[in-house]
């Protein structure tokens, strides 16, 4: 079995922003209003003259109890085999109870002025249907054999993509071993995208 | 992993939202309560009619609300179809459609045999030829047959009860807010239908039925019923405070939210639980039933009753807090 996952670490991602705009064109997403499939917050940590800068990237989480897939009425949001939390846009009615449900803010809606917008933004759009969007782990470039747009593009190796239930896979030690860390785990989602936390250091 | 968090309120689900929770409660338990008097307290033709038709335009006028909403309009079919529920019997909104759908056809058919008979429906432009309709007499002697009438009755008011708890079973599904995610949302979502409702009947049997002498004791125990449903409102919303504010950072956000409000201190508690109660504690104790005496204090308080219904949905859905990592 594969179960897919992300490995995100904070130390070494440079906040240059390449992994979002590899996925707004890979996804097609409505960046004309500032929405992102995955976005890196910007963050001074601390006080005083002890302040330091902080990237921290955020995607869906693609957990493993996906919140967003239970309470989804018509079943357009579904889990594949291999962990991939998945939309099928024509099932889609856009009520938002899994952006409600979403812990981790990973979900927006795409309305029918969005399409129209994509049309022209991206020429050939290829969702038709409003409804709601998010990172699908670039599950057209995995059944592919590539790795997600984001991953693909990132200079600093902060994200690496791997397989939760590959022993000798880099992302399933350090998930394993607890250095890589998921986002509110207290939640009970289990999320499958692990962060390594920055490393206490001077400035 | 630690890291930075942020309390945040959401947008998406507002007013409106409130709007169709509350019509959604009021109308199907309204529909509930005078279908369950009419078969097994009392029979009152007036009463189911006025339960039915306002049950319909509550539910119905809440349901395009939220129909309005969707970003997706044409997919909205998947929801109404009926095997919805075995495709998806995890979510509430699936069961909550089923229900609503399922309760306005059966509630309009229990009430149809009625609608006929009665003179005030039968005079009404449009709707008396629609009722004269071959189509529409056969449905009615079909639904107004003994055991039939009485399983449309049963279906109506089960769903109706399905309809009142979904209300809050949709907000409990959400995890990461701990004001909605908890077992006591459905508990005083529904009893808060319940007590509306029963605020509302009181309403119009005091201004619509003409304060008629042979349903004083049926308003007696609407009357009797909402002060209970107050009372135990009033304990859940204790319960919550206990909660919120001994609990995790969400919980005691939406607290400092809820708690330091005027509106839902002096609008919801003050004005929606804790007045009423007495009011409706005075009638029931007789202490102004005296001959001569008005009604203003019962109409009052059914009114304040339904004013607070609302404000606890809206207070409920502006205070939902998230806590998001940042």
């Amino acid at each position: 079995m594969t179960r897919y996952a992300m490995l995100i670490d904070l130390n070494t991602c440079v906040g240059c922003n390449a992994c979002m705009a590899a996925c707004a064109i890979e996804n097609q997403t409505p960046v004309w209003k500032n929405v992102w499939r995955t976005y890196v917050h910007d963050q001074e940590i601390g006080i005083g003259d002890d302040v330091r800068r902080r990237f921290f990237p955020r995607l869906c989480n693609h957990c493993e109890n996906p919140p967003c897939l239970t309470v989804c009425p018509t079943g357009a949001t579904y889990q594949r085999a291999d962990g991939l939390v998945l939309i099928d846009d024509n099932l889609c009615m856009g009520c938002g109870a899994c952006e409600m449900a979403c812990p981790y803010r990973a979900r927006y809606e795409l309305t029918y002025t969005d399409i129209r917008e994509g049309k022209v933004f991206y020429g050939n759009l290829r969702r038709t249907s409003p409804g709601y969007d998010k990172c699908n782990f670039c599950a057209q470039r995995i059944d592919a054999g590539r790795k997600p747009a984001c991953v693909e593009t990132c200079v600093g190796e902060a994200r690496l993509f791997g397989d939760l239930d590959d022993p000798q896979d880099y992302v399933a030690k350090m998930a394993a071993s607890g250095i890589a860390q998921p986002l509110m785990p207290q939640l009970g989602t289990r999320p499958h995208v692990y962060y390594i936390n920055e490393m206490k250091r001077d400035v | 992993m630690e890291v930075n968090v942020t309390y945040e309120t959401q947008h998406l689900w507002t007013t409106w939202f409130a709007v169709y929770l509350y019509l959604g409660g009021l109308g199907a338990a309204t529909m509930t309560i005078t279908f369950l008097t009419d078969m097994y307290l009392k029979s009152h033709k007036t009463l189911a009619i006025w339960g039915a038709l306002t049950g319909l335009i509550m539910v119905g006028g809440g349901s395009a609300l939220l129909f309005i909403h969707l970003a997706n309009h044409a997919a909205v079919v998947h929801v109404l179809n009926p095997l919805a529920i075995f495709f998806k019997p995890d979510a509430w909104i699936a069961w909550g459609t089923q229900f609503i759908s399922w309760m306005m056809i059966a509630s309009l058919l229990y009430v149809l045999p009625y609608m006929i008979e009665s003179p005030i429906i039968a005079n009404l432009p449009f709707i008396s030829s629609v009722l004269k309709t071959r189509v529409v007499c056969g449905l009615g002697s079909m639904a107004g047959s003994g055991n039939i009438h009485k399983i449309l009755g049963i279906f109506s008011a089960t769903s109706g009860l399905g309809v009142a708890v979904y209300t809050g079973l949709l907000l409990q599904s959400f995890p990461a807010v701990a004001l909605w995610n908890n077992p006591g949302v459905p508990i005083l979502f529904t009893v808060s239908a319940f007590s509306t409702a029963c605020a509302l009947l009181i309403l119009v049997m005091h201004i619509f039925m003409g304060r008629d002498e042979k349903d004083t004791l049926l308003r007696g125990l609407y009357e009797r019923a909402d002060l209970l449903l107050l009372a135990t409102e009033l304990l859940v919303v204790f319960l919550f405070y206990m909660y919120l504010t001994r609990g995790s950072i969400s919980a005691r956000v939406s607290a400092e939210l809820l708690f330091h409000d005027l509106g839902w201190l002096l609008g919801f508690i003050g004005l929606g639980l804790v007045t009423p109660f007495l009011l409706e504690l005075r009638s029931v104790l007789s202490l102004g039933h005296g001959q001569g005496q008005t009604h203003l204090p019962t109409v009052a308080a059914a009114v304040f009753v339904l004013i607070g219904g609302f404000l606890l949905r809206d207070y409920f859905m502006a205070a939902g807090i998230y806590v998001y990592p940042t």
